[in-house]
């Protein structure tokens, strides 16, 4: 793996991350649940950034590629149904605006940069030289990891929590299994 | 039909982060297919939702 291939999928790892933590924030801080189409967007991510992940963790493998292609490609078409079906005049939004676009909007656009991302980097090809088997993951490898690890724990038990065992409320209000 | 709880992909796609940092590339990445199996398996229960909002 290269040291530009590994830099790349470290920093896309990372702004998967930062993505799931800017949606974190607005659930915690302000209050604003994510919807049931939202949570399939964030999986989404989490599959995308579990392609990166492993990139980071094993090397180079057009299999790990195709991961975050393909749950890029999963969560783009949800995000393009969602922003579809709030264009139909009279069907409103769903949560408050960043910089001016939905959170379904800036996931459309983020799924469409993560898949061209990713195809982009298929291009290093001296980044499959070494194999998966040859790589020994660095520490910073292992924290981000880690990380990654601990984001996707955190939005499963978040979502447990609000869609509880049965299936999540269309428009949710609260967290299910916190209601007395 | 089964309905599955919410939780249920994001669960299977912890397990398959914690698979892959346990060393196991290729179960990871089976996971991963199961995560994503389940996923849209629990999102065609969703897709209308916002309409169901609206309407």
């Amino acid at each position: 793996m290269t040291a530009l291939a590994r830099a790349l999928n470290a920093l896309a790892l990372l702004g998967i991350c930062a993505v799931l933590g800017v949606a974190f924030y607005w659930q915690l801080a302000r209050g604003e649940l994510p919807c049931p189409l939202c949570l399939v967007q964030r999986a989404a991510f989490l599959g995308a950034g579990l392609g990166f992940m492993l990139n980071v963790r094993f090397g180079s493998s057009e299999s790990h590629y195709g991961v975050a292609i393909v749950s890029a490609l999963v969560g783009g078409a949800v995000a393009a149904r969602q922003v579809l079906l709030h264009v139909v005049p009279g069907t409103g939004s769903y949560g408050s605006a960043l910089l001016g676009w939905h959170f379904y909007t800036w996931a459309l656009v983020a799924f469409f940069l993560i898949a061209l991302f990713a195809a982009a980097l298929l291009f290093i090809e001296a980044q499959f030289a070494e194999g998966v088997s040859d790589w020994r993951p660095t520490v910073l490898a292992q924290v981000l990891g880690w990380l990654f690890v601990l984001i996707a724990l955190g939005n499963a038990v978040s979502t447990l929590l609000e869609c509880g065992f049965g299936p999540c409320p269309d428009n949710p209000t609260g967290y299910e299994l916190l209601r007395k | 039909m089964i309905v599955l709880p919410m939780a249920v992909p994001f669960i299977v796609l912890v397990l398959a982060a914690v698979v892959a940092m346990l060393g196991l590339r290729k179960t990871a990445v089976w996971v991963w297919f199961l995560a994503l199996a389940v996923l849209v398996y629990v999102l065609q229960g969703h897709i209308t939702d916002p309409l169901k909002i609206a309407l």
